[in-house]
């Protein structure tokens, strides 16, 4: 009571006006009264919505840095703007302040009206006013890159204080040392270990047993993704991701982006790119990619639901990434993060495409179009040139497998010899298969071609080195091929190994090794060394379903993992000539990742300058070898000498009162002593008659 | 050496045991008859039919006179091992069947459990079997009902001299039962809610060692029910064993016989494993059951082993040298 404001007093004599029998009442001020609330405390809510200059304007965008023409070639400018803008919603209407000007020319002295190089357009919503900022930074042409602004941030870009204040200076940050791991003496590996129940850790690989570095509950919502030189660790979360790294694998950086599902790194690490298959507000875009280092968000792209990930695949230098679509090849470039060229390559029917992984080149497939055969192409980036294109003949399908190395490029076609069109699916019969080979290290990229009529099941390549591997066959009757790929010949044949069981192929990442596995099946596993095609072991991990080496080639993984299976999870620890180190059973285990390495510093001289003089290194590192299972012997039989002593001390004591009841016992059992085996036993002696023999004597 | 497989069972053994002196292996069941073999070499003795339904739970006394069966429609008979006959039909006053049975040290008394199936409360009674041929005085001498938590007895032993009762329950709990108070003494959780599926002395009876659902087997002092030693595997464990001579623990289950028909023998993991009392370490594994292992019994003298198995098979394992020869370094 007695909260008046100034409109009191006209308030009274409304009610008054209105016949109010509480006539003699008065609402004016006391003598002395001093307002002392403020108008926001008491309307404050209502204030915030009282109409501005700018109210209305939210629909209005300012797009600035337009060319500055004359009158006569405003309907050029108007049509050109007019076609970048009106896909961001309904134009409701476009103002292009003019000036009148004089210029002298060759028609002489004389006024035209200019435009002022600034338009504003308006929409008929604030949403599509919000779209059209996408075309901020768009290179109208040479001259003139678009700068567009809401017309609501006019305010903002008007109270900028006129004084510069120089940026404060923030403290140097250390940021830890990144490449930490690699410091490690032994040069062991890390693996990272996903259980159930999001229980995530880090081990070491070490000797004679592995090391649990961190674990941490929780430590991701759902993976664990290591970058591809191993330098960071991601952790997704329901905010975003985090990367870790450094001694202790501390958090170098976070990307604050709600639900996202899958994410992946530049080949050099230099770009993040995040997608969120679902997305809450609609200011927020699925598709975005971030500067690591920086933390900077760069380029946010709207992509459909359902397209394959990776959406954008990246060159090996982090220079462009390239994205499909229908009938064409969007490729982009960095740190612009704009078009390759401000357009997308158009190629009707192209299927699917993938970079080399030491070249700016990349190769795509297109299908067969009625009278036009399937072709594959090798396309140059950024000079978009060509460097070869072969046709093909009837294709079902293509798959593009590059060589570690780019050296080889291998397209593995499906042909058919008969094609049916049935209720308008299209059905091949009588497959054949062929891997069409490219040397891409030769003049004019020779391309050879083996054929196998049977099916095939995989195929990889060697990583290092110019040998392939297939898996062909029929079910019954599983064959696994190793062809090698020569400078200037066809791929030949170097060994067929006959009846295996296997459907995965996974060569070291250091060639020379594979391991055959049949996979979520029975879990063969065959160690060949592909040198002389032995078997060095085959063994058995039962329904294994994944198989994983470590990036040095010394150790494969071999894990049943419970997203897959129910049964028996756990990983197996092997050599890498198949001899079984350890095995992990673990009913919650999900996931093993190895962290990746960078490439060796060292040239190719000097490595093979080491492997010269191996017989040098190997009597110390035996030696250490040697120290440490000893060391683990010792330790062990310490163990268990402890263990034993502490048993039988109990036991000691367990006797003395089993001894003591000894008349007790008795007691209970007739005073018979049964304590010991012998103890009352009486020996029986009895004859048996086996066989009555007669022999007559003469 | 080859294993003396006896064949006497229609359907799986439910549970095998030695007498006294090992000489004599008995066997039981769920095809309503209990098998009596000469160990030595495996012939059938003679076979204790006349009952209906399986027979959950067999013993033998320390004489080798009489022999105890618990069988499924309720029923408790005593046998007279000598010639086969029944010498008791033991009222329960109970529809549900009888899990587990079995002599004291003395074998005066006997001690048996029912089901806590077809309305009735899972129950643990003692009789004096010394009287009880003459059906008149069959009443059981101590009654004592099983709470609710534990859930229904899955295994029972006889407490040093005849004075209290051990029992392994359905939810992982091991109980013991005061005789002469006639009430529970103690309850300890063993087995994290899985059914303990045996309990089996060691060869003085100081330590027993359990068998459980939960994959592992546990080494428990008797007197006071210490934790000493646990024994892990893949697989349920349904029975376990103590080598009456060597520091070995024989551990027998499998992935549980309804589970079995989807997979191959090999995920079963029928085999039967050896361990090292003290160190807890696997050193050895027995083939032979295509089946889960029911049942497994040390032979007195230690240098052989019986088994037991859903396929329905008793197979006599004698170790050879080898086994004898092997040592753990310490």
């Amino acid at each position: 009571m007695g909260k008046k404001n100034k409109n009191s007093d006209k308030e009274d004599r409304k009610y008054n006006a209105d016949g109010s029998d509480e006539e003699d009442q008065n609402f004016s001020d006391e003598d002395g009264f001093v307002d002392d609330i403020t108008d926001e405390e008491l309307l404050g809510d209502l204030l915030a919505e009282k109409p501005k200059e700018s109210d209305g304007v939210e629909s209005v965008v300012i797009v600035d840095q337009l060319p500055v023409v004359e009158e006569a070639r405003l309907a050029k400018l108007k049509q050109v703007i007019n076609k970048l803008f009106q896909g961001y919603g309904k134009i409701v209407s476009t103002y292009y302040p003019q000036v009148e000007q004089e210029v002298e020319d060759d028609k002489g002295k004389r006024t035209v009206k200019m435009t002022k190089g600034y338009v504003f357009i308006e929409y008929d919503n604030p949403k599509s006013a919000l779209a059209a900022l996408e075309k901020n930074a768009h290179k109208l042409d040479k001259q003139h890159t678009l700068l567009v602004n809401l017309f609501t941030d006019f305010e903002k870009f008007a109270n900028i204080p006129d004084e510069w204040e120089p940026p404060k200076k923030v403290d140097y940050k250390e940021r830890p040392h990144l490449h930490h791991w690699l410091m490690e003496p032994d040069a062991y590996d890390q693996y990272s270990v996903l259980n159930q129940h999001n229980l995530c850790q880090v081990w070491l690989n070490s000797l004679p047993q592995p090391t649990l570095l961190q674990e941490k509950e929780r430590w991701s919502d759902m993976f664990m993704v290591w970058s591809p030189l191993g330098t960071y660790l991601a952790t997704f979360h329901m905010q975003g991701v985090q990367l870790w790294g450094g001694k202790n694998l501390e958090r170098i950086e976070k990307f604050i982006q709600p639900g996202v599902h899958f994410i992946d790194f530049s080949p050099n690490e230099e770009y993040l790119v995040c997608f969120s298959p679902r997305v809450d507000s609609p200011n927020q875009q699925h598709l975005v990619m971030y500067d690591i280092r920086t933390g900077v968000k760069e380029r946010s792209f709207s992509v459909e639901q359902h397209s394959m990930w990776p959406v954008f695949r990246w060159s090996k230098d982090d220079k462009f990434f390239a994205k499909i679509e229908p009938d064409k090849l969007s490729v982009y470039e960095t740190p612009s993060f704009a078009l390759l060229n401000k357009k997308s390559i158009n190629i009707t029917g192209i299927k699917d495409f993938d970079w080399s992984p030491t070249d700016n080149i990349l190769a795509y497939w297109v299908e067969e179009d009625k009278n036009t055969p399937a072709r594959v192409v090798l396309l140059e980036v950024p000079s978009r040139k060509e460097l070869r294109t072969n046709n093909l003949f009837n294709v079902a399908d293509c798959k593009i497998h590059w060589q570690k190395s780019g050296d080889y490029l291998c397209v593995k076609v499906d042909r058919y010899s008969k094609v049916k069109k049935e209720k308008g699916e299209v059905k091949y019969s009588s497959m054949y298969y062929n891997f069409e080979i490219f040397h891409m290290r030769e003049k004019n990229i020779p391309v050879d071609s083996v054929e196998i009529k049977e099916p095939t099941h995989a195929f990889a390549w060697e990583p290092v080195g110019d040998k392939f591997a297939v898996i062909h066959g029929e079910p019954s009757n599983v064959s696994v091929s190793f062809y090698a790929v020569k400078t200037g010949q066809a791929p030949t044949l170097l060994r067929r190994l006959e009846r295996k069981s296997a459907n995965h192929l996974f060569w070291s990442p250091m060639g020379t090794y594979i391991v055959l596995a049949e996979l979520r099946d029975t879990g063969t596993l065959e160690f060949v060394d592909t040198t002389d095609f032995t078997v060095m072991n085959a063994a058995e991990h039962h329904q294994a379903t994944d198989v994983e080496w470590d990036p040095t080639g010394r150790y494969v993984i071999s894990g049943v993992s419970l997203w897959k299976t129910k049964a028996d999870t756990g990983y197996w620890l092997w050599s890498f000539q198949g001899k079984i180190i350890k095995r992990y059973n673990s009913p919650i285990f999900c996931q093993l990742r190895w962290r990746p390495r960078p490439t060796s510093l060292l040239s190719k001289d000097q490595v093979d300058k080491i492997k010269k003089s191996l017989k040098k290194y190997t009597p110390a590192f035996e030696a250490k070898d040697r120290q440490r299972m000893n060391k683990a012997s010792k330790e062990l039989i310490e163990k268990r000498r402890k263990l034993l002593t502490q048993f039988e001390e109990l036991r000691e004591k367990l006797r003395e009162t089993y001894l003591a009841e000894k008349d007790e016992r008795k007691q209970l059992r007739n005073y018979i002593d049964t304590d010991e085996l012998e103890a009352g036993m009486e020996e029986e002696l009895v004859e048996f008659v086996i066989k009555e023999e007669v022999t007559i004597c003469e | 050496m080859k294993p003396l497989i006896l064949q006497g069972h229609e359907r799986s053994i439910t549970q095998i045991k030695y007498n006294r002196e090992g000489d004599i292996l008995i066997s039981c069941a769920k095809d309503a008859d209990a098998n009596v073999w000469y160990s030595v070499n495996g012939e059938r003795l003679g076979t204790l039919s006349g009952s209906k339904g399986t027979i959950w739970t067999i013993d033998i006394d320390w004489m080798t006179t009489r022999i105890l069966t618990g069988h499924a429609d309720g029923k408790l008979k005593m046998w007279d091992i000598t010639n086969g006959t029944t010498l008791s039909d033991i009222p329960t006053f109970s529809n549900s069947a009888v899990r587990t049975c079995g002599f004291s040290y003395s074998a005066n008394l006997a001690a048996y459990s029912n089901d806590d199936t077809m309305g009735m409360k899972c129950c643990l009674s003692v009789l004096d079997v010394r009287n009880a041929d003459s059906t008149t005085s069959a009443e059981p001498v101590v009654k004592m009902q099983v709470t609710e938590q534990s859930g229904k007895i899955t295994s029972l032993l006889w407490g040093n001299l005849d004075q209290y009762i051990i029992t392994g329950h359905v939810r992982g709990d091991i109980c013991t039962w005061d005789l002469r108070m006639g009430r529970e003494l103690e309850n300890i959780s063993a087995h994290a809610k899985e059914p303990i599926n045996d309990m089996q002395f060691s060869k003085d009876a100081t330590m027993f060692i359990t068998a459980s659902k939960d994959n592992t087997a546990k080494l428990f002092t008797t007197h006071d029910r210490q934790l000493l030693k646990t024994y892990t595997t893949e697989r349920p464990v349904n029975s376990a064993a103590l080598s009456p001579i060597l520091p070995h623990v024989v551990l027998g289950g499998g992935q549980e016989a309804r589970e079995v028909t989807t997979t191959s023998t090999k995920v079963g993991k029928f085999d039967a494993r050896l361990y090292h009392l003290i160190f807890e370490e696997e050193f050895a594994r027995i083939k032979g059951h295509f089946g889960p292992i029911n049942s497994l019994a040390f032979h007195p003298d230690g240098r052989s082993y019986a088994s037991g198995g859903e396929d329905g098979f008793v197979r006599l394992h004698n170790f050879d040298q080898a086994y004898f020869d092997y040592t753990f370094d310490v």
